[in-house]
């Protein structure tokens, strides 16, 4: 647990774009927000293995919202339950039933269906919400800090400079 | 593109997926024991114990071998265990939330038998399921104690009316006697009487010169008035004593005079003696057994009842593990949450082993339009009996139970069944065939059932601790068959039971028959006992009654002389004669003048 908060550490002060710490961060919290093992969760892990997004931001994310689902659960099965008993959408579930995919991924349960659209709606502002918090904080935060002679001692230190090439995080400047 | 995917991931998550599968591959079969030995045992609270499971793929089955479920109220035996197990399920069906089970065999299930080793017990059982004798205790036989008593002992109970009203009386006639005595001393008597009389008389012989002496003899007269009325007012208290004590004792004679019958109405009721005449036989031989079977009912009702009849149960487990529900729409084939295709069971019991054979084993009958059906066949009941039953049930949607059904039964040997253990009497049937028929259906928790037995070829041991307990026990000894109707109404945890058999009334001619000498001669003996006390006890209010009579003739007849004495105008008649005497002394003179005058 804690070398994945030094990894994400690492990213927010890395060269790492932000847009793959805020996507890590985006999917972690729909994967996260979902019963674990599930067709739709199982998709999303395939993206974040395949795309180049922050692995240890996405497994940090994961258990976060992970924890945060138990607190939210109410929410997800209330809006998995109106969703799915609305009278006006009884058409669109009915056609969608008969795809064997839709019942294999459990679209039709309550929390499932829930935390998939909670997921995917706020995905979307967290995803930029964590952009422009992880820019904020390597302009102001990050420049505050190097400021500090202590760190730029460190910096400069023969320890440091090995440090960085066997962690191959590069620079931290 | 490189730059945005990573195919080394791609790789990762191939190799992941793969070894996932290869672990459930390879660890199903303990993964599957463990999770229904805990599941077992966190529903039961005692230990459950697989031996084997093993999963086939294609299609996929599970089977079960050796499964044993502990008694969590007796550690020493199962609550059910079986030898072998299969079940095929439907994978889809499973990945889309329901359990769609094709077939489901269940070889050599056996309920209640005995552990190898103790079975460990995690937590009360705290459901509450009653056994299902426990109705027999509340509805223990009224004992049917016959033996009669001795009629001198029963004329000498103290409780008996006759006695008490007996005793009341003659103590009331005691009280009534000593305030009339008292009263009696007051009274004037023949002497006081006989005084007053002479003075009227004296009065009445005073001689009046003038004036003055009728002014004395009022005086005096008045002096005896005033001791007449008070007199007077001693005999009307007496005469009102001698009402009241009338009036008290004719209300104790009227009730000693209905205590006899009251007596021996007790009686009858007390020694059951009307009972002869309307006893339910059939209930009080064969109701304890009836309830017995029923209460078994009851058992297996209220077991399966929470599971089949609401999903309400299945809804909370699931709400509290994962949360949520699944939510099911417009299917061309639609199918229950959980569905038991076709099921079948060998049932071993110590009556006998039983095939159980069940369809569309479900609790939500509404989805599919059909309804379970159970069919018990055994040819092998208690040796060599033939048992059929058939029976379906549904639910709605709102969750009602309804189910009929039909059993049959024939040529099951019964051995060593006891009728009846009470202090009056124990009867057992050493030996008998039987054989019956019957339906019930069941309408929520509403149960009606309409059961019909023939016993056959009947032997009966019993002994009777009277004369009339025995009587009863040789008239049943007698019958060589016996046909028999329990009907059971009302709601499955505590129908009200219903036992008529032609048993009653060939018991009740066969009995009244045999006891009605005796019954008559205690009757009349009894009778005749409490008319001797009820004759002695009028005869002592007789005799108090007329002493009352006499008392009440002088009192009136002292009434009557004061009356007179206080009516006799002694003083007028005398004021009158010294009136007439100066008028003839003025008129002698007034002639004597005049003859002068005249001369």
């Amino acid at each position: 647990m804690l070398s994945l908060f030094v990894k994400l550490f690492h990213a927010l002060n890395s060269e790492s774009s932000t847009r793959q710490i805020s996507l890590a961060i985006a999917l972690g919290f729909i994967v996260g927000l979902s019963p674990l093992l599930t067709l739709h969760n199982i998709a999303f892990i395939f993206v974040v293995l395949l795309l180049r997004v922050n692995i240890g931001a996405f497994i940090l994310a994961l258990g976060f919202f992970k924890g945060l689902s138990y607190l939210l659960s109410s929410l997800i099965i209330m809006v998995g339950e109106s969703l799915l008993t609305a009278p006006s959408l009884q058409p669109l579930f009915d056609t969608l039933y008969q795809i064997s995919i839709f019942k294999l991924a459990h679209l039709h349960h309550t929390y499932t269906l829930g935390a998939l659209v909670i997921g995917c709606l706020l995905a979307i502002p967290l995803y930029f919400l964590c952009n422009y918090l992880i820019e904020k904080y390597r302009i102001h935060i990050k420049a505050f800090f190097d400021k500090f002679r202590i760190v730029k001692a460190l910096k400069a230190s023969k320890f440091y400079s090995v440090y960085s090439q066997v962690s191959g995080q590069g620079s931290l400047s | 593109m490189s730059r945005f995917i990573r195919w080394q991931g791609l790789a990762s998550f191939f190799v992941v997926i793969a070894l996932l599968v290869t672990f459930v591959y390879f660890f199903a079969d303990s993964l599957v024991k463990k999770g229904i030995e805990k599941s077992g045992e966190w529903y039961l609270g005692a230990e459950v114990n697989v031996n084997d499971v093993e999963i086939k793929y294609a299609p996929l089955t599970l089977n079960i071998e050796g499964f044993q479920a502990t008694d969590p109220e007796k550690p020493t035996h199962n609550l059910v265990s079986f030898s072998q197990a299969s079940a095929g399920v439907d994978v889809w069906q499973y990945l889309f939330g329901k359990i769609y089970i094709s077939e489901l065999n269940i070889v050599a299930l056996r309920i209640d038998q005995p552990r190898l080793t103790l079975g460990e017990v995690y937590a009360a059982n705290d459901k509450g399921i009653e056994d299902g004798s426990d109705g027999a205790d509340e509805s223990a036989l009224p004992e049917l104690d016959m033996s009669l008593p001795k009629v001198d002992d029963l004329l000498n109970n103290s409780d008996l009316l006759t006695i008490k009203h007996g005793k009341a009386l003659e103590q009331s006639y005691q009280i009534e006697k000593d305030k009339l005595n008292e009263l009696y001393k007051t009274l004037p008597n023949e002497d006081s009487l006989a005084i007053y009389k002479e003075k009227i008389k004296a009065l009445s012989n005073t001689k009046i010169k003038t004036l003055a002496d009728i002014d004395k003899l009022n005086k005096e007269f008045k002096a005896l008035k005033k001791q007449f009325k008070a007199d007077q007012a001693i005999v009307k208290q007496a005469k009102e004593q001698i009402t009241a004590s009338k009036d008290l004792l004719s209300k104790q004679t009227q009730a000693l005079k209905d205590a006899p019958n009251a007596d021996w109405k007790n009686i009858e009721s007390k020694y059951q003696l009307e009972s002869v005449d309307g006893a339910d036989f059939a209930h009080l031989l064969f109701g304890e057994q009836a309830r017995e079977y029923f209460g078994y009912a009851d058992t297996v009702y209220q077991t399966i009842a929470p599971l089949v009849k609401s999903s309400k149960v299945d809804k909370e487990a699931k709400e509290s593990v994962s949360g949520g529900r699944f939510v099911h729409f417009y299917d061309e084939t639609p199918l229950p949450d959980v569905l038991i295709e076709r099921a079948n069971f060998s049932l071993i019991l110590p009556q006998g082993e039983f095939a159980i054979s069940g369809k569309e084993l479900t609790h939500q009958h509404w989805i599919r339009g059909n309804k379970s059906i159970v069919e018990v066949k055994s040819d092998n009941v208690q040796g060599s009996g033939e048992l059929t039953l058939a029976l379906e049930f549904s639910l709605d949607q709102s969750h009602v139970l309804k189910s009929d059904g039909k059993w049959q039964l024939a040529k099951v040997g019964l051995k060593d069944v006891s009728l009846q253990e009470s202090s009056a009497f124990n009867l057992t049937l050493n030996s008998g065939l039987l054989s019956g028929n019957g339906t019930f259906s069941l309408l929520d928790d509403q149960l009606d059932s309409e059961n019909n037995f023939n016993l056959d070829n009947t032997e009966y041991t019993g002994t009777g601790t009277s004369h009339l307990s025995t009587l009863f026990i040789d008239t049943v000894q007698s019958l060589k068959e016996l046909a028999l109707t329990i009907s059971a109404k009302g709601q499955i945890t505590d129908p009200e039971l219903s036992v008529s058999s032609p048993l009653d009334s060939q018991l009740k001619k066969s009995m009244v028959k045999q006891v009605s000498n005796k019954l008559t001669g205690f009757k009349t003996d009894v009778k005749a006992g409490l008319n001797t006390k009820l004759t002695e006890a009028l005869g002592l209010s007789s005799e108090g009654e007329q002493s009352f009579v006499d008392v009440e003739s002088l009192i009136n007849d002292t009434d009557k002389a004061l009356d007179n004495l206080m009516n006799s105008d002694v003083v007028k008649a005398k004021k009158k004669e010294f009136e007439d005497e100066q008028k003839k002394k003025l008129e002698d003179e007034v002639k004597k003048k005049l003859g002068k005058f005249f001369g």
